[in-house]
């Protein structure tokens, strides 16, 4: 499930960043391949339908760029998200 | 050129149901955001908006026309009543003709719209005969016509946040080409509903607790809700009757970014400021006050600083900026109405209006943003600006009438 979850962070930000799926990997930093705080909230969007889950914003506006900065951060906040729902659920 | 002025107001917001209650509390910095009480909020993550308080559309509207009337279209009625009242105009017989409705409004009918669309989806079979007539965007500038028997040019504008904006600069450009000698302009909105507060959610530019602009802890817009009404008159027909004069409208500025559906460019509201002191003759130093779009989001904030000291230079430092949305909220269409209403107040009263909910400065944004205290400063020129999702901007620039420069 967890390498799952990777593989499926992975192709959605190929997606919308439109770069070769191989290119892309844990360490891959967001804003290296045009990750702007618009197409991250595509990509956010796309990340809670596909799981179910909500990811919250954080506090300030001003850090929204800053919440993610590779692709681990995002495979990370996904897992601990679903982790949470499954214990609550 | 004709030169245009105002000599009427009206407005309802969150800050009360006319232009008293709305300068009173947006001198003394006073905020009208708060929990939404209008529907259920339990799902939605944000729970607060800029509500119009205290109102009962059922029992200022006669059963009939609530039939045929939004929200947003009764607002429209209802800060264009006050602002004609308060003009003095008799708008009828010739006048009629020679008076135009230009009345904005970002998305119109949109409590008729969801509240239908839920019905169908639930298995309705029909919806009310009066429904199409209700949720057109149009709907607010054709009530204005009916209610007041104006019958010269009337329709509506719209460009999401700036629709009122470019209202009043329609209005001002029909005035200086003598197609009219009146104009009812400003926008109305009513959009704090659940479904629109679900879409904006998505867009994660929204605030949690309050609006901040400008602080370095904000946390995204608050939506708000009401209308704003204007009237115009041109100068010589204003005089020739002994007018109230308010302040003169001596020059708008449009624009478009050609950018981006969401995200703002400093280059497009620059371009709508210098074209609105291009448009009045009058230098960057000459503008003493701004009523910035300032809506606290995390782009839209050190966009318009940039943008400001771009067009203004070494100036920027001396002038008062703030942004009233922290009051009245985010009105959408109708904010540029209100926000204007706002720069006239400050040049009557000589005070800058504050920008509340002001925590801490953010190093992107190094302008006087006349944090949470109104300021009695001269102000001899305003300007209000505007910049809309889709990259549409609007600067309305107001010059105090007798001008003391």
């Amino acid at each position: 499930m967890s390498e799952e979850i990777g593989n499926i962070v992975l192709d959605v930000l190929a997606k919308h960043t439109q770069i070769d799926r191989e290119k892309v990997t844990l360490e891959t930093r967001l804003n290296s391949v045009g990750v702007d705080s618009l197409m991250m909230v595509e990509i956010i969007f796309e990340l809670e339908e596909r799981f179910d889950i909500s990811i919250p914003d954080p506090e300030f506006a001003g850090q929204q760029n800053k919440q993610f900065e590779t692709v681990a951060d995002v495979v990370r906040v996904v897992k601990e998200l679903i982790e949470q729902q499954q214990t609550t659920s | 050129m004709k030169r245009i002025v105002v000599t009427g107001m009206g407005c309802i917001s969150a800050l009360g149901h006319d232009c008293n209650e709305f300068s009173r509390k947006l001198l003394r910095g006073e905020s009208g955001i708060g929990p939404i009480t209008e529907f259920d909020t339990e799902d939605l993550i944000v729970k607060v908006a800029a509500e119009v308080k205290d109102y009962d559309g059922s029992v200022l509207f006669p059963e009939k026309q609530l039939a045929q009337i939004d929200r947003f279209s009764q607002f429209a009625l209802l800060a264009s009543k006050e602002a004609i009242a308060d003009s003095g105009l008799d708008l009828k017989g010739r006048l009629s003709e020679r008076t135009a409705v230009v009345h904005g409004t970002g998305v119109g009918g949109q409590s008729t719209q969801e509240t239908s669309s839920y019905r169908i989806f639930e298995g309705a079979k029909r919806l009310h005969p009066f429904t199409v007539a209700r949720l057109m965007p149009s709907a607010g500038a054709s009530w204005i016509s009916m209610e007041f028997g104006i019958i010269g040019p009337t329709f509506a504008t719209t460009s999401a946040c700036a629709s009122s904006g470019h209202a009043i600069a329609m209005a001002l450009m029909m005035m200086r080409a003598g197609m009219a000698d009146v104009a009812v302009t400003g926008g109305s909105e009513a959009s704090v509903t659940a479904g629109t507060i679900r879409a904006w959610e998505g867009l994660r530019v929204m605030a949690k607790d309050t609006c901040r602009p400008f602080c370095r802890t904000r946390g995204g817009m608050v939506i708000g809700e009401g209308a704003g009404t204007l009237i115009l008159e041109t100068l010589e027909h204003a005089q020739a009757r002994g007018a109230k004069i308010y302040a003169e409208l001596i020059g708008v500025g449009m624009s478009a970014d050609a950018h981006n559906l969401i995200q703002p460019l400093a280059e497009g509201a620059a371009r709508a400021m210098r074209a609105a002191l291009d448009d009045a003759g009058v230098s960057p130093e000459a503008v003493d006050y701004i009523n910035a779009h300032g809506t606290a989001t995390a782009q839209n904030d050190p966009t318009e600083t940039e943008a400001i000291h771009a067009v203004f230079g070494s100036h920027a430092a001396r002038i008062a900026v703030s942004s009233t949305k922290s009051m009245h909220g985010h009105t959408l269409g109708a904010s540029s109405a209100l926000e204007a209403i706002a720069a006239i107040v400050a040049l009557n009263e000589q005070i800058a209006p504050p920008t509340a909910n002001f925590r801490e400065p953010d190093p992107q944004c190094d302008l006087d943003y006349v944090p949470n205290t109104a300021r009695p400063m001269h102000i001899e020129v305003a300007l209000s600006n505007s910049f809309a999702f889709g990259g549409l901007n609007t600067s309305l620039l107001f010059r105090r009438y007798p001008t003391k420069s």
